[in-house]
């Protein structure tokens, strides 16, 4: 007996031990040096990464070009270089590599392109330096147009849906909205989504989202589609023009991707920054951080606005500098003329959308063009 | 996946349902209960490769209860045991140490063993005992420096195997009771984002393929717990090793969580009288869960 229960008791140790031992699921393995760091920042982003194929990059490719330039006797800054100018060629600006010196940063998306926005001319000649201010919303009712304007400078600023309602009930006696989001980078998702139920009154799509569903370049779910839920505040139905530019990106890119599919609502300024790749972090092991887009969204026509969502038609503007050294932001006018102009061609009877009017505009625009 | 879990249940039934259907016991007896509360303190390990591919290592804490008790039916030959754990840990990613990665977790369980005396074996001191056990956990990893992945939740109902060699002896005439205790789930369901899906999407409403069936493929787990009851009169102090082996794999994502933990606690070994007294007759047999 007692041989017995010696024996039980050392098989059982021994099993246990062998099972702890041998059970676990393997991780992966680098080396802290420059091959190691290159190589765990290119799986990551191998990995994870979710424009591969839309932007047509040949990763591989890639990350032979850069591997074959570290020299064993490179400086940590001169590591980080080569690594920003890999990640640059996924030319994505939700995609960052953070060292304790540095963060690399890839701005061609906006940097190429004219601003055609200057906050300080509209709060000088437009607002007087006199406006009501709340979660990050500036907004005013610029007279003697009766349009109301609000101003959105980052997602990132939280808001109360009892702000939204109370600024909206306040202008509702204008003929319409303008929502400035121009330079506006984004920020959380959830604001974009709620600030759009203000400008829905049924359960409307949203949009689909996607992820990824494993290490290969094409290995995503099925994009699920999201809604958009009325808020239980002020839901606004009076016509509303966006301006956009090259810098309003990220949540503020989503936002325009869900609005612009509304009847009520145009887009007007420029073709949007894009990142709709909702980002990713990792580490690599020096400890430097890396920051990707990881998980596509689309519009409600499963389109991908990774490069961005045109204004409306038509609307494609860019900022007179003349007139804005007269104090005239043009694109801000244009909206303004166009909502003016739009209710009194309601009013006097002509009962169709704006997005209607807006497409009739372009038709008589198109046959009045001379023939060449 | 859904086939084994059915298969454990079957399997792990007739353990539980065993006591219901026989009410054998003849006499009376008396079943103090074994209460301790015990503060771990050690190291953890962790790796959970949704937030990050590398290593963490650094501090790990737990507050822990276990109640053990003879179940009413064969006293002798059946314990329950409960047990009840908050942990938390503190860790910094390896080898750079630049950013910390926090882990917060909850579990109970509960599971009854059956005993084996060995009467010519050690005096006569040894038990082993084995049978089987559910657990509930729920808690969650979180890398503050990390975007829209910051946290990795973690939550899982198993059933497991465990269990347990006790030796009970003396030194200068102190009786102690020492302990190993091991749990191994074999299967239930647990829960774990796809690959690279945000939990933002999760909140949109999209809930496929979030709980996983388990088994010991993809949700790997140990617990060692050596523990040794010092009994100085009334008083038990409890002291020991606790070693705690999770490694998880879904969807290409790995959760590794290795901790070892000193064990300092107080114990007790009461007995509950009930409204009849019936178990307190002259006659009563005290028959202690492991002592």
């Amino acid at each position: 007996m007692k041989r017995i229960t010696n024996t039980l008791a050392i098989m059982a140790l021994a099993v246990a031990s062998l099972l702890g031992l041998g059970a676990c699921h393997s991780l992966p393995e680098w080396n802290d040096d420059l091959y190691g760091n290159f190589d765990a920042l290119w799986t990551i982003m191998d990995e994870h990464y979710c424009f591969f194929e839309e932007k047509g990059i040949d990763w591989e490719a890639t990350g032979a070009k850069y591997r074959a330039q570290i020299k064993p006797d490179m400086t940590e800054k001169e590591f980080f270089g080569l690594c920003a100018d890999m990640l640059d060629e996924l030319r994505d600006g939700h995609t960052n590599l953070i060292s304790w010196f540095d963060v690399s940063y890839y701005r061609k998306w906006w940097s190429d392109y004219p601003q055609n926005f200057d906050w300080r001319l509209i709060q000088q000649y437009y607002l007087d330096f006199d406006y009501s201010s709340g979660g990050g919303l500036n907004y005013k009712l610029l007279e003697p147009d009766s349009v109301g304007y609000v101003r959105y400078a980052s997602f990132a600023a939280g808001f109360t849906e009892a702000f939204i309602s109370d600024m909206l009930y306040s202008l509702k006696d204008c003929n319409g909205l303008v929502i400035d989001i121009r330079d506006n980078g984004g920020g959380a998702l959830t604001n974009a989504r709620d600030l759009a139920a203000h400008f829905v009154v049924e359960r409307t799509l949203g949009g689909y989202i996607s992820h990824k569903t494993g290490p290969g370049h094409n290995d995503f779910s099925e994009p699920y589609p999201y809604h958009i839920d009325p808020a239980a505040g002020v839901k606004w139905l009076k016509p509303v023009v966006v301006l956009t530019n090259r810098g309003t990106y990220s949540a503020a890119n989503n936002f325009v991707a869900m609005v612009h599919e509304f009847d009520h609502v145009a887009v007007m300024g420029n073709n949007t920054g894009g990142g709709s790749g909702a980002p990713f972090s990792s580490e690599i092991p020096c400890g430097w951080a890396v920051r990707f887009s990881a998980s596509p969204i689309y519009d409600a026509q499963k389109h991908l606005t990774e490069n961005g969502v045109p204004p409306t038609e038509g609307f494609d503007l860019n900022m007179d500098p003349e007139a804005a050294a007269q104090g005239h932001d043009t694109i801000l006018d244009t909206a303004i003329e166009t909502l003016v102009a739009y209710v009194a061609d309601f009013k006097s009877g002509n009962k169709i959308t704006f997005k209607q009017y807006l497409a009739r505009q372009q038709e008589a625009k198109a046959q009045k063009k001379p023939k060449p | 996946m859904i086939k084994n879990f059915l298969k454990a249940v079957l399997l792990l039934l007739p353990l539980a349902a065993f006591g219901k259907t026989d009410s054998l016991w003849v006499q009376p007896a008396i079943r103090p209960v074994i209460s301790a509360y015990t503060l771990e303190l050690g190291s953890a390990h962790i790796a959970q490769t949704y937030l990050s591919p590398l290593r963490h290592g650094g501090f790990g804490g737990a507050l822990s209860y276990e109640r053990m008790q003879a179940m009413r039916f064969k006293p002798e030959r059946w314990v329950m045991r409960l047990g009840g754990r908050l942990d938390v840990a503190k860790t910094h990613n390896l080898p750079a140490k630049n950013a910390t990665l926090w882990n917060l977790g909850f579990c109970v369980d509960w599971g009854m063993m059956h005993r084996w005396n060995f009467p010519g074996t050690w005096q006569g001191r040894v038990q082993l005992m084995g049978g089987g056990y559910t657990a509930a956990e729920a808690g969650m990893y979180y890398l503050p420096r990390n975007s829209n992945n910051p946290v990795a939740a973690r939550g899982a109902w198993t059933l497991g195997v465990m269990g347990a060699a006790v030796y009970n002896g003396t030194v200068h005439r102190m009786p102690f009771c020492l302990r190993y205790l091991a749990q191994m789930p074999l299967t239930g369901v647990f829960f774990a984002p796809e690959y690279g899906e945000l939990y933002y999407e999760i909140y949109l409403g999209n809930h496929r393929n979030l709980v996983r069936g388990a088994w010991p493929g993809n949700f790997f787990r140990l617990n060692n717990l050596l523990t040794v009851d010092l009994r100085a009169g009334a008083t038990i102090v409890r002291l020991g090793y606790r070693c705690g082996i999770t490694s998880t794999k879904a969807s290409h994502n790995v959760s590794r969580h290795i901790d070892h933990m000193f064990v300092f606690g107080l114990a007790s070994e009461w007995v509950s009288l009930s409204a009849k007294r019936d178990n307190a007759s002259a006659d009563a047999k005290i028959i202690s869960a492991m002592y």
